[in-house]
């Protein structure tokens, strides 16, 4: 029973009816040969690096237009260990690449290991920032530079956030026997979305830490 | 009762936002004690428990309605609820109070909440005309004034002008191009509910102490990073209903692209479709900007940060860049579906074939594309470096040659045909009329020394008026009256209607075109009282507004009336080609029984023997039969 | 009436409205009196706008007005359908090109004009004006007074001399808006913007906030006064004069502002 109403679940919300449902809407035509919950998050993926972009364009006239000196006076930035917490977010992309391998393949074992590992990295990447913002030293209200910092940083802090809900939604599925080589769109495209956050990272490292 | 609590619904909506309030209670309690008395002489503000109430009620509301029962069962693994279907079609007026995930029925609820604000704002209006009606009034405060202007843009922008057009797309689009719903039906519930949510939120600022937020629409720090708390309701407003049209977005171009009927290639697609896939294009990437200046805005003000503060390295300038890189294609996506309704109307009521289809379609996208880079245009006199006006002035200047293809190609698609002047026939032409004019305005104002003396004054105010209610409005009006037989199975009152457009049109120009006379002789914008001098013109756009105000009274009594009453209406009583005719008014709840082919173009009128889609059998699409997976092979 | 004859009364028709249009964008008076050398410029700028505009609205009204007279439906025409008529490269061009060229010529005729109203003069004066809620005040500097810098509440220029204005604010964004100059730019924290103006002509004119500031707003204004030369050169004695009988290092004079 559980398998059946698994495979009508599609990823993000679509039609969710089942083969044997008479009463519902004819099947739509398929006019892609994208699956619609894959360009759903593709195209909200846009939307995030837009807002990513704003803040950058902040970053942009607050370091460059405004010519503040980077990074301010007084404002140490713990360079190796932010870039420790980037190795490890970094290796979940990986660990959650092997998870997404092994469901194909429909290795169980490894798909629930890489999960959790996946979930347990992006934790530590977060308690690591967190832990850095509570001894840093300075505070976003001294000048715009901790501003812009903090708020960089933060806003990447808030998607590892939302990023870790959703693998852990999968996490949880994945313990309790759902998903299969046939149907693991539900792993895939949560999947996108934890790269797209990693990927993020890089940029904010590099350009708030190395730059 | 405790089955009704835990319910989806409004008594489990109720209880979760007092829950929220006691949430956003407990939070910035221990937030400010975890801080100390170093930073806080008081652990509990009324002012930070109001912010964050502001976020946490609204989602509390939105779990108690139902926006996310689906998902949650989803990510605990729970078997999700076998889709029965009872969440579409409605069966009674409750229904529209209600999660639903009928797409005609969340066009309707679209709609109708959309004028409700339109009604809002416009009665926002008719205050400040009458304050305004003689220098030196005491009809409002200065502040209450400056909250007034502030709202009633804010509304009208938000909760009536992008929404409105969400709900005409929402209702035709799966329509037109063959699909039995959008791509995501749950996510379009979700994006409807916000939109009541933000308008509250907007209207409930009138409240806040120290009054409503009045800095314009604009809100442009630092006088936003400093006002009274009026100010979260606009920097949390719009973020709702900046997710909603996102997400709204989303559904679209998903829908759009994957869901077309079998033969419906992009260059078949009726322009509306064209147009809501371009507005989409935009909205996707445009109002993420908005978010983040607001965002900046509201820790600015709430937290301290020094995003605007000049003192402590902030740019002023960059609150701009960003709040125009957003609202300025803004101004796009309140007119380009608009521009998809006007093709529809006039090819229909032409009988003629749209003159240069590709174009069409084409210069949508050149308007999308080009308007990306013309944000500036709004800060000739910012201070700005001078030389970012010369390149932002150049493609300012060009859009009026995509637009211009646009509106001569609807002259062209009249020239020949045989005009049928019913009543959305009669706002196309008054559109194409009003906008022109408004575009031109906008044109003039592109030319940097005129705009040096004319910007923010009332000569703005009257671009604006000419292009959303001359240009926006008057598409919603003619969209509104072409889909009511569509959407409500009823005919609305033909005589009553044309009273309405000659009413507004009337009106309209006596009302907004002294505006541009004020302007050129300088009075400013966002003013609650102005020189003595400008005293005649002033009185007259006030009596003009208020015909004006009474003008759209007809449409809502025509509407209303006709929804109860009219005539019941043929499934294409405009002998339409495109496929939401070929089903019944109002539509069969899962639209077609079989999903329509395609075998021309939209708009082959007076083609003999032209068709544009068959109901008829088909040999059936290809379909993964009993995959689950109704719409996608894998 | 015959096709030919219906298209050239539209047309006549349509040439008369031009005609009465373009002159009425001259014959009515829409602007303030122009009081700098920019006001020139810019009205100029204006009526050439209005040249090229006038005929394009028009086209686009007479189009739709001749469609409405002469295409509307007639009885027994319910059913059918116009002509499948469905584009025409050769017009489609003709429309995309002429704009074009309109446009860039309208952009850079606007550019020359710019370009004269920003020139900077051999000799010009620099005054500093300051923006706070809810008023202004405006700083002479040494090189104009020739004494002390004046801070003063009032704004005198001497007529048919460039000044510089350099703007400062003390809180949030204004403008500085001066109608009858035709010239304003916004007032902001953190930078000094600058506009250049020459007056022209003897008189007292307003002078704005054109943005939104807060409650004050609308009553953020005052009047600026060109004068002659030598009633500038008497002013600006004056309040030195004013100034060194106060204790102060800059005397703030509150003047009898308009
Ligand atoms: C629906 C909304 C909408 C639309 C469509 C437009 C369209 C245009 N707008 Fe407008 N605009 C606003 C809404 C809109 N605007 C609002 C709300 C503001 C004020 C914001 C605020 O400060 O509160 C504003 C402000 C604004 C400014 C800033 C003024 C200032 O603050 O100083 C400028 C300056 O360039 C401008 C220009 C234009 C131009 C060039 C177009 C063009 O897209 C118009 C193109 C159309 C035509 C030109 C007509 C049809 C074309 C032809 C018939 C072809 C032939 C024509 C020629 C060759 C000229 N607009
Ligand atoms: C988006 C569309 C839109 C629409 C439709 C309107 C409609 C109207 N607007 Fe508005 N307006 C803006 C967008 C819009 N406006 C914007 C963006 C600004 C800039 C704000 C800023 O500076 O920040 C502005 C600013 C603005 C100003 C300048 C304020 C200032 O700068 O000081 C004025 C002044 O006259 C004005 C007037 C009107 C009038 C008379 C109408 C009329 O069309 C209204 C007609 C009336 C109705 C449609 C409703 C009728 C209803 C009733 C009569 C009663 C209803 C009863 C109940 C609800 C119980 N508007
Ligand atoms: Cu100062 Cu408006
Ligand atoms: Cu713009």
């Amino acid at each position: 029973m559980e398998a059946a109403s698994i495979a009508n679940a599609p990823a993000h919300g679509g039609h969710g009816h089942g083969a044997g449902d008479h009463h519902g809407p004819p099947p739509a035509n398929h006019s892609s040969r994208v699956e619609a919950p894959l360009l759903g998050m593709m195209l909200f993926i846009i939307s995030e690096v837009m807002i990513f972009g704003a803040f950058f364009t902040a970053y942009f006239f607050i370091r460059i237009a405004e010519g503040n000196p980077w990074p301010a006076p007084g404002m140490h930035l713990p360079v190796p260990v932010a870039g420790v917490n980037t190795a490890i977010l970094i290796s979940s992309s990986f660990t959650l690449h092997w998870a997404e391998k092994s469901i194909k393949h429909g290795n169980r074992f490894a798909f629930k290991a890489g999960m959790f590992t996946t979930f347990m990295l992006g934790c530590t990447f977060l308690f690591i920032q967190i832990n850095e913002y509570a001894n840093i030293g300075f505070a976003p209200q001294d000048h715009a530079q901790q501003t812009i910092f903090y708020s960089l940083t933060g806003l990447h802090g808030a998607h590892v956030f939302i990023g870790l809900l959703i693998l852990l939604s999968v996490t949880v599925r994945a313990f309790r026997g759902h998903y299969s080589p046939e149907s693991h769109r539900g792993v895939e495209v949560p999947g996108i979305y934890w790269h797209f956050v990693d990927i993020m990272w890089i940029v904010v490292y590099t350009s708030v830490y190395i730059l | 009762m405790a089955a009704k609590l835990r319910a989806p619904g409004f008594y489990r909506a109720g209880w979760l936002m007092v829950a929220g309030v006691g949430f956003a209670t407990l939070l910035t309690w221990l937030v400010r004690m975890s801080t100390g008395h170093a930073t806080f002489h008081h652990f509990l503000s009324g002012e930070a428990v109001l912010t964050v109430s502001l976020l946490a009620v609204p989602l509390a509301f939105l779990v108690g309605i139902g926006g996310f029962d689906y998902w949650f069962y989803w990510a605990t693994g729970r078997p999700t609820r076998p889709e029965d279907h009872s969440g579409h079609g409605a069966h009674t007026w409750k229904d529209y109070f209600r999660i639903n995930t009928d797409h005609k029925v969340i066009g309707v609820q679209y709609l109708v909440n959309s004028f409700f604000f339109l009604l809002v704002g416009g009665l926002l209006a008719m205050l400040m005309r009458a304050q305004l009606a003689q220098p030196g009034s005491h009809f409002v405060s200065a502040n209450t004034y400056n909250g007034l202007f502030s709202v009633h843009a804010t509304i009208l922008i938000f909760l009536f002008m992008v929404p409105v057009f969400a709900g005409f797309g929402n209702f035709v689009i799966p329509l037109m191009i063959g699909a039995p719903d959008m791509a995501f039906p749950r996510l379009n519930a979700l994006s409807f509910w916000l939109l009541p949510v933000a308008g509250i939120i907007m209207m409930l600022s009138f409240l806040a102490p120290g009054g409503a937020f009045a800095d314009g629409w604009t809100a442009y720090a630092p006088l936003s990073t400093d006002a009274p708390v009026g100010q979260m309701f606009f920097s949390i407003g719009v973020q709702f209903a900046g997710a909603s049209s996102i997400m709204t977005a989303l559904n679209f171009l998903v829908t759009i692209i994957t869901m077309r009927a079998p033969g419906m290639s992009f260059f078949r697609l009726p322009l509306l479709v064209w147009a809501n896939f371009a507005t989409s294009l935009l909205v996707v990437i445009a109002t993420p900007f908005i978010a983040a200046s607001q965002f900046f805005v509201l820790l600015d003000r709430a937290l301290g940060f020094n995003f605007f503060n000049a003192a402590k390295g902030g740019d002023v300038l960059m609150y701009q860049h960003i709040f125009w890189f957003y609202s300025h294609p803004a101004v796009y996506i309140m007119i380009l579906p608009g521009f998809g309704i006007i093709s529809e109307v006039i090819a229909v009521k032409s009988r003629k074939p749209i003159f240069g289809y590709r174009m069409m379609a084409f210069s949508l996208l050149a308007i999308v594309g080009l308007g990306f880079t013309v944000w500036a245009h709004h800060m000739f006199t910012s201070g700005m470096a001078n030389w970012i006006r010369i390149p932002m002035s150049i493609t300012t200047a060009i859009i009026a040659v995509p637009t211009g293809i646009k509106v001569f190609s609807w002259l062209a698609t009249l020239w020949r045909g045989i005009l049928h002047l019913d009543t959305p026939m009669l706002f196309a032409l008054g559109f194409i009329t009003t906008f022109t004019l408004g575009g031109i305005s906008g044109i003039m104002l592109a030319m940097v020394p005129f705009d040096i003396h004319v910007s923010s004054t009332y000569f703005i105010v009257a671009h604006i008026h000419y292009v959303l209610f001359g240009g926006s409005l008057m598409t919603i009006f003619a969209g509104a009256y072409y889909w009511f037989p569509k959407m409500t199975g009823r005919m609305y009152d033909e005589r009553l209607g044309k009273w309405h457009f000659w009413t507004t049109f009337v009106f309209m120009n006596l009302t907004f075109g002294p505006m541009h006379v004020l302007g050129l002789e300088g009075m400013p914008r966002r003013v609650a009282t102005y020189a003595a001098q400008f005293a005649d013109l002033n009185m007259w756009i006030s009596i003009a507004s208020f015909a004006l105000g009474l003008s759209t009274l007809l449409f809502i009594y025509n509407m209303v009336n006709s929804w109860r009453g009219g005539p019941r209406a043929e499934a294409n009583p405009w002998r339409g080609m495109t496929l939401e005719w070929l089903v019944s008014s109002p539509p069969p709840v899962f639209n077609f029984d079989r999903v329509p082919t395609v075998v021309g173009g939209p708009y082959e009128y007076g083609v003999p023997g032209a068709v544009h889609g068959i109901l008829a059998p088909t040999p059936a699409p290809v379909v993964a039969a009993g995959s689950g997976m109704a719409h996608a092979p894998s | 009436m015959s096709k030919r004859r219906s298209i050239t009364l539209a047309a006549i028709a349509a040439a008369i409205a031009i005609a009465i249009g373009i002159f009425l964008s001259f014959a009515i008076h829409w602007f303030p009196v122009q009081a700098s050398a920019q006001a020139h410029n810019t009205d100029r700028l204006y009526h050439i706008l209005m040249i090229a505009s006038i005929p394009i609205f028009v086209l686009v009204v007479a189009v739709i007005l001749y469609s409405v007279w002469q295409f509307r439906m007639k009885p027994g025409e319910e059913l059918t359908d116009g002509p499948p008529i469905h584009g025409n490269t050769r017009l489609e061009v003709f429309w995309t090109a002429i704009p074009a060229i309109l446009m860039l010529g309208m952009v850079g005729y606007s550019f020359v004009i710019l370009h004269d109203n920003e020139k900077r003069p051999a000799h010009e004066i620099q005054v500093g004006v300051t923006g706070q809620q809810f008023y202004w005040s405006f700083q002479y500097p040494p090189s104009v007074t020739g004494g002390a810098e004046i801070n003063s509440y009032d704004l005198y220029l001497p007529d048919n001399e460039s000044v510089y204005f350099n703007m400062r604010s003390k809180d949030v964004i204004h403008a500085f808006y001066i109608p009858a100059f035709r010239l304003q730019d916004d007032v902001v924290p953190g930078i000094t913007t600058h506009y250049l103006a020459t007056p022209d002509r003897v008189g007292t004119y307003p002078v704005v906030c054109n943005l939104l500031c807060g409650v004050g707003h609308s009553l953020m204004r005052t009047t600026v006064h060109v004068v002659t030369p030598t009633q500038f050169r008497a002013w600006i004695n004056s309040q030195l004069h004013a100034s060194s009988s106060s204790t102060g290092k800059f005397s703030t004079v509150r003047g009898s502002s308009g």
